[in-house]
């Protein structure tokens, strides 16, 4: 078995990646309305702000370190490149899948191989997703090829090292400034913050600086999971590179925003710009100077820090670009729903459980593989151990970890399927449930008015009548409020409402289009019926519009009476309830109004007075 | 079909009786009442069913929203696959078995107007198309909508005429119109004209200010146009510094090796 640190990691990861999995069955079976926040608009979310923009940009490790090492020629950075190449391949692959989830149709994604736009950015951008990723595999080969029965194919691969890894940073150039040109086409909703006509250059500059902190952040992990020495020359090294990079990124940043007269807004003491004041000192700021002092490049834990606060910084650039200051523009606020947070860390835990299985099983880094490859043999060795607790035999080491790591898997799979939603939220809607059921609370409690649905859509003539109280005759739309039909409190009303269309038809110089064209008009009688004009209206297929002209309903209280004192004496007479009041007006009417307080007085609650419940 | 064909609405002649509303489901056989409108979005009405509303903004002034059929539309420009297409006519239509569901045309519309089947699992983006398939198989002679109207508030003819027709109008009655066509410039132009007594800004996004009169399209192709110069400039500059460090070395080895020190710096 591995080392503890280690064995709670991955079962942790295979946890995140089970809960993943369950939750990726509902996106494909139920589509992207019940598995996500996203809206008409907030189209673009967690998936491709963190997924997609962030994965990118943290893959920018492979060939920001092919370019120091293999073209630049900085030998001593060698042990940092293959792990960065291989986190490249892993992140690239992750956007690939992540894409499939974002992507309403994603069988449709080889589309852009043979639907060719190049006036899209969307379209560069896909090409270089296929091309690098193919780039990337070629890199990865040769190290994995070395352990299969296809060595030759590796070491012929191997000597085409040089062209493809130049290849791999031609590509990265282009794909990581196309993030960027993305956004170019809406200056109406990124913030003026961070838009900018050199965004694409701002993105690539951005990527290299993140490319070297990433791999500051994973040398620093993998060496605490393994318990390895870290490797603090060659990270003081890069975190000198580091606080270069980070010191022009900010410089470049600044100058960009003085040229265009948006300096200003840093301290607007904004939502956008206080979002923008943390992002540029997570990623650029702090670090830099921190990088810059020698004492602190010897640090370990300080550049471990340090590192994952740039990456974390540099992250939330790419959702603030793409998502989070866009609300300035659309006012409407999107949060990812817990479905998209479980697919993205799903998708990261799968990334790396798959770096971690390469790392212990080919030659990425030998230090760990020679490790790892040491305590198997131990373990073939030793006498089998019981789990603690049950006293039951798992097998013996990696036998052992990968049925926890199953159990583990398959438990968070239940887990998510049991609680994944099954339905999309919009249509759980009052009137959506007016459907299903007769009776409808409406109203703030506790004093409710139960509406008696069903009976309302008889007397107004069945299913197709709904526009008449719906009036946008949408599921989600409230309906009318009682008063605007039972408008009168003592006697019966026409439900047409006059005042309303004089309203809407634009207030009196509009009589005569009703009321016929006698001047002075006074009152007349309607010289139009309902259906003259709303004959073609939204409710044309409405059986009630042509028999509205003398549509009375009943008055407020006639109403409301009807509608509670039946039941109420009828449960005054019930034993089981045993309130025997319940019938009497003062039940009711209680409540603080003047009137209200003279009908408890003249007609009291309880039979003997107050005092009883 | 007429070249170039648009829509003139006037703001100040609609009474919002969602005729052309009806109109616009019955012709394009959208379902009624549809979807729900999804939960975030900027409820103006619109939904992947309900290609064009009628916003009620204060004191009875009802603003018809659909899509404006931009002459250089940012949703034909982003979408990488080319599902969105602009007709040799003039009406942006839509074609789902290209699409691949990216939803990139919803974020580069400065409108707003494309929608998506949020509810289904096989989805489209859907907005309005001009009725372009009727008009051109000669079903109808002019949208839906405009047919619907009681009030003429919306009209239809080729651009040229919509334009001289809103300039008329303005010219007649300045005191009740604005002094300003919607879409005669924003973005580059439209094929849907509004002219009203209210300020139309808040039918984009931009938080209610005046949009660019730049077409959209060209502030991605200047970033996108140098992209082949861009890929083979970066590849001739990383060849030739491995090759002169290379060199480099090469020639410090030899050096080293005649003088007989050894050691071969590791080009630090």
């Amino acid at each position: 078995m591995e080392n503890r640190r280690l064995f709670v990691f991955k079962g942790f990861m295979w946890v995140l990646a089970g809960l993943a999995a369950a939750v990726a069955l509902v996106r494909f079976a139920l589509g992207l309305g019940v598995s996500t926040a996203l809206s008409d608009s907030t189209p673009w979310g967690l998936w491709i702000g963190f997924d997609v923009m962030g994965g990118v940009a943290l893959a920018a490790g492979g060939f920001v370190m092919a370019a120091v090492v293999h073209v630049f020629h900085r030998e001593r950075y060698h042990p940092a490149a293959r792990p960065a190449i291989l986190t490249a391949f892993l992140g690239y692959g992750a956007v690939a899948v992540g894409l499939l989830f974002d992507l309403g149709l994603p069988w449709n994604i080889w589309h852009p191989m043979i639907f060719w736009n190049p006036r899209s950015p969307l379209f560069e951008v896909a090409w270089c997703v296929m091309l690098y990723l193919t780039v990337l595999a070629l890199e990865v080969a040769p190290f994995i090829l070395v352990r299969t029965p296809f060595k030759r194919l590796g070491e012929l691969l191997s000597r085409l090292a040089l062209p493809i890894m130049i290849v791999g940073i031609m590509l990265s150039t282009l794909h990581q400034s196309s993030l960027g040109t993305l956004l170019l086409i809406m200056p109406f909703r990124v913030h003026p913050l961070w838009y900018s006509h050199l965004l694409p250059e701002l993105f690539f500059v951005s990527a290299i600086c993140l490319g070297l902190v990433m791999v500051m952040l994973e040398s620093s992990v993998t060496s605490w999971l393994y318990k390895k020495k870290p490797e603090t020359e060659m990270m003081s090294g890069l975190a000198r590179l580091a606080s270069f990079a980070l010191g022009f990124y900010f410089l470049f940043k600044m100058a960009d925003l003085a040229i265009q007269h948006k300096l200003g807004m840093v301290f607007q003491g904004s939502w956008p710009s206080d979002l923008f004041i943390i992002e540029m000192l997570l990623c650029a700021v702090i670090p830099m100077v921190f990088f810059a002092i020698p004492k602190v490049r010897r640090s370990p834990n300080a550049l471990w820090f340090l590192s994952a606060c740039s990456v974390g910084g540099f992250v939330l650039d790419r959702i603030n670009a793409s998502g989070l200051s866009q609300v300035w523009a659309t006012h409407n606020f999107y949060f990812p729903a817990w479905t998209e947070f479980s697919i993205s860390l799903g998708i990261v835990a799968a990334c790396v459980l798959v770096f971690l299985f390469i790392e212990e099983h080919f030659p990425v880094d030998p230090h760990t593989l020679e490790q790892t490859e040491k305590e198997r043999e131990e373990l073939s060795r030793s006498l089998p151990v019981f789990a603690p607790f049950d006293q039951v035999w798992l097998g013996e080491g990696w036998r052992k970890s990968a049925r926890v790591y199953s159990f583990l898997f398959v438990l968070a799979m239940a887990f998510g399927l049991t609680v994944a939603p099954k339905t999309d939220p919009a249509l759980q809607t009052p009137a959506k449930r007016a459907v299903g059921s007769d009776i409808l609370m409406m109203g703030p409690g506790p004093r409710h008015v139960y509406f008696n649905h069903k009976k309302h859509q008889d007397e107004a003539g069945g299913t197709k009548s709904c526009g008449l109280c719906h009036h946008l005759h949408q599921k989600g739309d409230v309906g009318t409020p009682c008063v605007i039909c039972h408008q009168k409190m003592f006697v019966p009303a026409d439900i047409f409402s006059h005042e309303s269309h004089v309203e809407a038809l634009g207030g009196k110089a509009s009589c005569a289009q009703c009321h016929g064209s006698a001047e002075p008009i006074k009152v007349a009688p309607p010289s139009k019926k309902c259906s003259d004009c709303h004959q073609k209206d939204f409710m044309a297929q409405n059986p009630v519009v042509k028999k509205f002209d003398s549509k009375w309903a009943p008055s407020y209280k006639d109403a409301m009476h009807k509608m509670c004192i039946p039941c109420h004496e009828e449960k005054a007479k019930d034993p089981k309830v045993n309130q025997p009041n319940l019938g009497r007006c003062g039940a009711c009417h209680n409540g603080g109004s003047a009137t209200e307080k003279s009908y408890a007085a003249e007609f009291p609650p309880t039979a003997g007075g107050a005092g009883k419940n | 079909m007429i070249q170039n064909p648009c829509i003139l609405t006037d703001v100040t002649k609609c009474i919002g009786c969602e005729q052309c509303v009806t109109a616009c489901k019955k012709i394009n056989g959208l379902p009624d009442p549809g979807a729900p409108p999804r939960p975030g979005s900027t409820p103006d009405g619109l939904s992947a069913d309900r290609w064009t509303t009628v916003i009620r903004e204060p004191d009875n002034h009802f603003v018809r929203k659909q899509c404006r059929h931009c002459l250089e539309p940012a949703c034909v420009s982003v979408c990488p696959v080319g599902a969105l297409q602009k007709t040799p006519e003039g009406p942006v239509i839509y074609d789902k078995s290209i699409c691949m569901g990216c939803r990139y045309c919803m974020l580069g519309c400065p409108y707003g107007i494309p929608h998506y089947q949020w509810d289904s699992a096989n989805p489209s983006v859907r907005k309005c198309i001009m009725c372009y398939p009727h008009l051109k198989s000669g079903k109808v002679s002019e949208p839906a909508c405009v047919t619907a109207c009681p009030q003429k508030a919306t009209i239809f003819g080729t651009r040229e005429e919509m334009l001289k027709e809103a300039k008329k109008r303005l010219h007649a009655e300045p005191s009740k119109y604005i002094q300003k066509v919607w879409g005669e410039t924003e973005v580059g132009g439209t094929s849907v004209l509004y002219i009203a007594d209210i300020s139309l800004d808040f039918l984009a996004w931009n938080d209610g200010r005046q949009l660019t009169s730049k077409p959209l399209p060209s502030l991605t192709w200047a970033a996108l146009k140098p992209v082949p110069f861009e890929f083979i400039g970066m590849g001739a500059v990383m060849g030739s510094i491995y090759w002169i460090i290379e060199r480099r070395k090469k020639l410090m080895a030899e050096e080293a090796a005649r003088s007989g020190k050894g050691e071969v710096p590791d080009g630090e």
